[in-house]
């Protein structure tokens, strides 16, 4: 602290949009780098600094799920390489879900130690989701693997830059046992030129500064953070808040799993206390202790404060309790390919649990699936082969001062973009019969604040043999109402075949086989309302049902307001207050 | 004589330069919701209006305010069956990654309005379903009865096909010829549905505003002013002509702000800089743009109401590429809730004002942190300045919040207002891979001069122009400016399978077209000049580079340049190529200008003594330094070719300078300041 009382309050501030910008520029260089559409698209990345001790000073985030992760890789860096054995130019490669910092195999993380004239003063890492990493599906991401094994290559915490210099005998383990090395080792060396960038900024801020004001700046940067959490965390309800729910399925037939939390809020901490969830499973919707404690991060910065720049002062006040080997903290060898079904699933319990008492900041429940798509085949035109891999939008819930909002994808994604029409029938074979809102007919979502709309996305296969996995979770438990607010609807998928035959509603299915003039109808679900339907203005009732969002029998039915299906005129009905 | 008028938030500016190269200035109060009154009043005011114009050149902000104040016309769409929910579902984003309840941006067209007809063209533009003529006949008759005013068709693919769009719009002229229709074909010929249904829904939107406004204007001019040529400035930085305008309003979106930005490129041609970063400081924001080797760049990645945390609404219009920041002369300096300092983007505006004006404002500003640290004398306000209230509201809202003085506090401000400008100039400069060093800056706008040089010497550049009428620049712009179309067309073709013949055909298509519009604008074929470019990717890739092509007949050579120049462009860009890997092109882009005289710069010869510039010597607060004793000198006596060295500060109306002890300034021979850091 004597370093800080001789800087002055300006430089420190200015020193910190420093090191954010840093932060912002290493995100934005490996996209512009990057050659996979996952990474360029979907932003399924994160990118950031931490300081010598792996305290997170800021992150880059193209989706949420991500938030946590980097300051658990460094953290094994310095575990694994202690003292004199991690040195300059050295770059570590982590991937394994059990270690710190791990996720499923395909989210590889790379970790650098910034040395200044000789000192260890921060890291720079980052954690992208490459394409392949080999394993027993093209694109090494499957719903229906039984163990590790099958999901790919695993990286546990090794040097792929010693002193500088590649490791070479890894680069061609990737290349032999990946089915796109070129893509996948483009974005390692995208990755690789990220972490320059951050690295090149900190020593440059270094030399203007001093490194005495840079690590005092970090200092007063963290103490920022957890001063604004400590903050909201006084504004919170205090005690025991409760929330259960089901996990559907594991994607190889067994399921559902039960998964529970206990929130205790104090003046000091916010705990959550996963106990007494499911065990791990045999499918791979396992999620690692890494993921939860992501998934716990994003839903506390929900609650207390989403506007604020992140760093792990932000996360002192907060505290994890869950069993071992339980489908939130999965150990090794169990599956994880889809853990962010089971993170959504965590996060969303804490969300369940304190929404009610935290209107203001939270809503009612939302279609809580990354509804993972991929779609194989040729190309119809080209005989090209394509692949698709995609997240869904859906519906998400209502609030007490406002609808929810619809075609928004769910909350462990973020700056994530669906893919046109256009662009999807230039390159697939596929032609879209269909991209528009859901219409549930039985007042799924209705509220005074209705949850927003699911949408349906339908593919029609314009060749023979083509092949889509789909993994939709919050099949069977829906998304769900607050204060009266009816239940959502849910994720579901039909294949409509050019036969006529209808197939369906399934939520996870893996190599579905689809030939011309087949379609897979995706359908995602309407979120959760938002107090009682009867409260809804009967005016704005009228007019859901002039939008189409409602029928008419909707609209008398749980809503208890006849409108007229030519005119809108409308008439409350006995029972309305 | 020539004039030009731009419409700001508070003035409407005017600037002349009559036909011996002589230039003139004039503001006048905004006067919203006719602005047309303002432009007439400063008309008036500058005195032009007894002399016949040549030429008027108008830049309006009524496009953007129509917009952001939802104060358009009521939409209706018509899209493709199966898709009329592509307006609202947009691209699901959500940029607020942590706030569970983000305001998904809310469509301009509500879904009763949005009627889905049987159609459907595949990838290739071909016709797999015709459209359904009775089904656009029922949409129209329930528009109608439901009091819509314009209509925007969007179909999917129609930028490889028109045609149904085309069908359809001539129908609904043919039934009701009072309605405003677009064609989302006539506004953009780029692919993604949403983005261009967008852009139909707000040309559409804003049409009847535009119309009504441009019309107005129009017949007012004609009753009191002679003039021959009447254009609008449009957002890719040329120009219009009324009837133009009212076709495609939604190109004029950025109409005013980006003038300055292509006068900055003009200027610098005079002067012989080709590498320019352009930064424009007015009260509430700052916005900068990087012009290399004397090219604006002009993209249609354009969104309004977008930032970190809103996805905002797209416009794939051709616009100057801007950052701009909350961050003005006006900009209000706060605590946030754990005590650190932040500058904007709230901003005082121009009422109640800094406190400085003594118009009821109480929160400090930007400006008023410059007055109480010398940069700024009370002398230069129009207002009575009460020193003692500008320090006692520094020092009860920063300074004893820190424990500090009011001076120190005051130097707080400018440094953090400093540090937010510095970040949007290294956003366009280092972080796009340009070397600082190796561009000038070229500052503008009532704040420009004041920040610049501190922000050269931060951002590492070799010299900072403020050029002549630097607080009224943009309207200076708008005078250098010629007629111009951007012509973007989506055309996905590998480069080893586009033949010579089918490319050539394109570029000449496009061009023909350029040709008709500008005979239609009265403007010679002879004086009409193209710029051609290929937005181009490697294949597999998402993000395309915009690659300069050769203009006239391509040959095998001319293919080849345009693959060679794309990797060299990539590696630029992207600090890496892959010359094995196969290159596409995905659009095509004809910039075609058509070139009208521009007025001389006047050279000037002030001799004299730097002594007889000086106004006076006053203290002023400098970083590291203190107070220090600083001469201040006046702008339009300083004798050209003599060298001040900092710090030393100069004044204009409504503008000042200061430099700092690094750095030396002289005035050029066109009276532009230019400011160098000195060698040591």
């Amino acid at each position: 602290m004597t370093t800080m009382t001789k800087l002055d309050p300006f430089t420190l501030e200015i020193v910190k949009d420093s090191l954010l910008s840093a932060g912002d520029e290493m995100f934005v260089a490996l996209a512009r780098t990057s050659m996979s559409p996952i990474i360029y698209e979907v932003l399924d990345y994160a990118s950031g600094l931490t300081d010598a001790h792996g305290n997170l000073l800021t992150q880059g985030n193209g989706v949420t799920g991500f938030i946590g992760m980097l300051t658990f890789m460094v953290k094994e860096t310095l575990n694994k390489y202690p003292g004199e054995k991690l040195k300059e130019g050295d770059i570590i490669i982590i991937n394994d879900p059990y270690q710190g910092g791990g996720s499923h195999l395909s989210d590889v993380g790379l970790v650098m130690p910034i040395f200044y004239k000789g000192e260890l003063i921060a890291f720079s890492a980052n954690k992208a989701h490459w394409t392949e990493v080999g394993g027993k599906d093209p694109g090494s991401f499957t719903n229906d693997s039984v163990d590790i094994f099958q999901e790919g290559l695993q990286f546990s915490c090794i040097k792929l830059y010693d002193e500088g210099k590649l490791n070479e005998g890894i680069v061609e383990i990737i290349r032999s046992n990946v089915r796109f090395p070129d893509l996948s080792l483009g974005d390692m060396f995208a990755q690789v030129a990220a972490l320059r960038t951050g690295e090149r900024r900190v020593k440059e801020l270094c030399e203007k500064h001093t490194m005495e004001t840079i690590l005092a700046a970090i200092e007063y940067h963290l103490n920022h953070g957890e001063l604004i959490s400590r903050q909201e965390l006084k504004k919170l309800p205090k005690g025991d808040f409760y929330a259960e729910d089901f996990i559907d399925t594991d994607g190889i037939g067994n399921g559902p799993f039960p998964i529970k939390v206990k929130v205790t809020i104090t003046d000091d901490e916010f705990i959550c206390d996963f106990r007494g969830s499911s065990p791990q499973v045999p499918g791979p919707m396992n999620c690692s202790y890494t993921g939860l404690v992501s998934a716990v991060r994003a839903i506390f910065l929900a609650i207390t404060n989403p506007a604020q720049d992140v760093n792990d002062g932000v996360f002192r006040p907060l505290k994890i309790i869950v069993d071992s080997k339980s489908i939130m903290s999965a150990e090794r060898p169990v599956p994880v390919s889809n853990y962010f079904e089971t993170l959504l699933g965590s996060l969303d319990l804490v969300w369940k649990a304190m929404a009610p008492h935290i209107p203001s900041r939270l809503n009612a429940g939302q279609f809580l699936s990354v509804c993972a798509v991929t779609l194989s085949g040729n190309h119809q035109d080209t005989n090209e082969p394509f692949l698709i891999v995609e997240p869904s939008v859906g519906g998400w819930g209502g609030s007490i001062d406002k609808d929810g909002a619809s075609g928004q994808f769910c909350f462990s994604d973020g700056e994530t973009y669906n893919v046109p029409v256009e662009v999807a029938e230039t390159r697939y074979g596929v032609l879209l019969d269909e991209y528009s809102l859901r219409q549930d007919g039985n007042g799924a979502g209705a509220g005074k604040f209705i949850g927003g709309k699911g949408v349906i996305r339908s593919y029609r296969a314009l060749s023979d043999g083509q092949a889509v996995t789909v993994t939709f979770g919050r099949n069977k438990f829906l998304p769900w109402g607050i204060d009266k607010g009816h239940e959502g609807s849910p994720n579901e998928f039909y294949v409509k075949k050019s036969t006529g035959e209808v197939d369906g509603p399934y939520g996870v299915y893996p190599r579905y086989k689809l030939n011309t003039n087949d379609v897979v109808q995706l359908m995602t679900g309407t979120g959760g309302g938002y107090g009682d339907p009867l409260e809804r203005p009967a005016v704005q009732v009228a007019e859901d049902v002039k939008n189409g969002y409602f029928t008419v029998e909707e609209a008398r039915d749980y809503f208890l307001v006849e409108v007229n299906k030519d005119t809108f005129e409308y008439k409350e009905l006995a029972g309305r207050n | 004589m020539r004039v030009a008028t731009d419409i700001g938030g508070t003035f409407t500016d005017l600037v002349y330069v009559d036909d011996n190269g002589n230039f003139g200035i004039a503001k006048s109060n905004t006067t919203p919701p006719h602005f047309e009154k303002g432009v007439l009043d400063v008309i008036e005011k500058s005195g032009v209006s007894d002399s016949p114009l040549t030429m008027f050149i108008h830049g309006t902000t009524v496009i953007i305010n129509s917009l952001t104040e939802r104060k358009g016309a009521k939409t209706a769409l018509i899209t493709t069956k199966g898709f009329r929910d592509v307006l609202e579902i947009a691209r699901g984003n959500r940029p607020d990654l942590f706030n569970v309840k983000y305001d998904k941006p809310k469509p301009f067209v509500d879904r009763y309005l949005r009627k889905e007809v049987s159609e459907r063209l595949n990838y290739k533009g071909e016709v797999l379903t015709e459209l359904n003529i009775e089904e656009v006949k029922d949409a129209v008759a329930y528009f109608k009865q439901e009091g819509v005013e314009a209509i925007a068709v969007s179909f999917l693919h129609s930028y490889v096909n028109p045609s149904h769009e085309q069908q359809t719009v001539q129908l609904i002229k043919e039934i009701w010829p009072e309605v405003k229709v677009t064609a989302s074909s006539d506004i953009t010929q780029e692919w993604r549905e949403y983005e261009r249904t967008n852009t139909a829904v707000l040309n559409a939107y804003v049409q009847p505003t535009a119309t009504t406004y441009i019309d107005r204007l129009e017949q007012e001019l004609q009753e009191q002013v002679k003039i021959d040529q009447r254009y609008i400035m449009q957002s890719n930085g040329g120009t219009t002509k009324f009837s133009k305008a009212k076709e495609s309003p939604i190109n004029m979106v950025e109409s005013g702000p980006v003038a300055g930005i292509l006068g900055a490129a003009v200027l610098g041609e005079m002067i012989g800089e080709k590498n320019i970063i352009a930064f424009d400081i007015g009260g509430t924001t700052a916005k900068c743009s990087l012009i290399e080797d004397g090219e604006v760049k002009v993209s249609t990645d354009y969104y309004i109401e977008k930032d970190s945390r809103n996805a905002g609404y797209p416009i794939k219009t051709p616009v100057v590429d801007i950052v701009e920041i909350g961050n003005g002369g006006g900009s209000i300096a706060w605590i946030d809730e754990a005590g650190s300092l932040k500058v904007g983007p709230q901003s005082a505006g121009a009422r109640p004002g800094p406190v400085a004006y003594g118009q009821g404002g109480t929160e400090p500003t930007t400006t008023d942190a410059n007055l109480l640290t010398g940069r700024l004398s009370s002398k230069n306000f129009d207002y009575n300045v009460n020193l003692e209230n500008v320090k006692s509201a520094i020092s009860t809202k920063i300074g004893n919040h820190f424990g500090i003085s009011a001076e120190e506090a005051a130097l707080g401000i400018i440094r953090i207002a400093n540090s937010n400008m510095l970040n949007a100039l290294k956003l366009i400069s280092i972080r796009k891979g340009h070397n600082p060093q190796e561009f000038t800056l070229l500052a503008f706008g009532g704040g420009g001069s004041m920040h610049a040089p501190a922000l050269a010497l931060e951002l590492g550049v070799k010299k900072v122009v403020i050029p002549v009428a630097s607080p009224v620049f943009s309207a200076w712009g708008m005078l250098m400016t010629d007629l111009r179309h951007d012509y973007i067309q989506t055309y996905i073709k590998r480069m080893n399978e586009l033949t010579i013949d089918e490319i050539n055909k394109q570029w000449d298509e496009i061009e023909r077209n350029a040709f008709t519009h500008f005979e239609e604008e009265g403007m010679e074929a002879s004086n009409v000049v193209f710029q051609r470019f290929a937005d181009m990717r490697y294949l597999g890739q998402e993000h395309t580079v915009k690659v300069p092509v050769a203009n006239g007949e391509w040959t095998a050579a001319q293919k080849q340049q345009a693959i060679e120049d794309f990797h060299k462009l990539h590696e630029k860009n992207f600090t890496f190529n892959l010359p094995d890997a196969q290159t596409e092109i995905v659009n095509i882009h004809v910039t075609a200008f058509g070139k009208v005289p521009k007025p001389q710069l006047l050279k000037l010869e002030r001799n004299g003594t730097l002594e007889e510039a000086k106004k006076e010597v006053r203290e002023v607060y400098y970083e590291e330094e203190g107070w220090v004793s600083t001469p201040i000198y006046d702008r339009d006596k300083l004798p050209t070719r003599q060298t001040i060295k900092g710090p030393a500060i100069v004044e204009e109306k409504a503008a000042v300078t200061v430099i700092y002890k690094q750095q030396k300034l002289y005035l050029d021979d066109y009276g532009n300041i230019i400011i160098e850091k000195e060698e040591n």
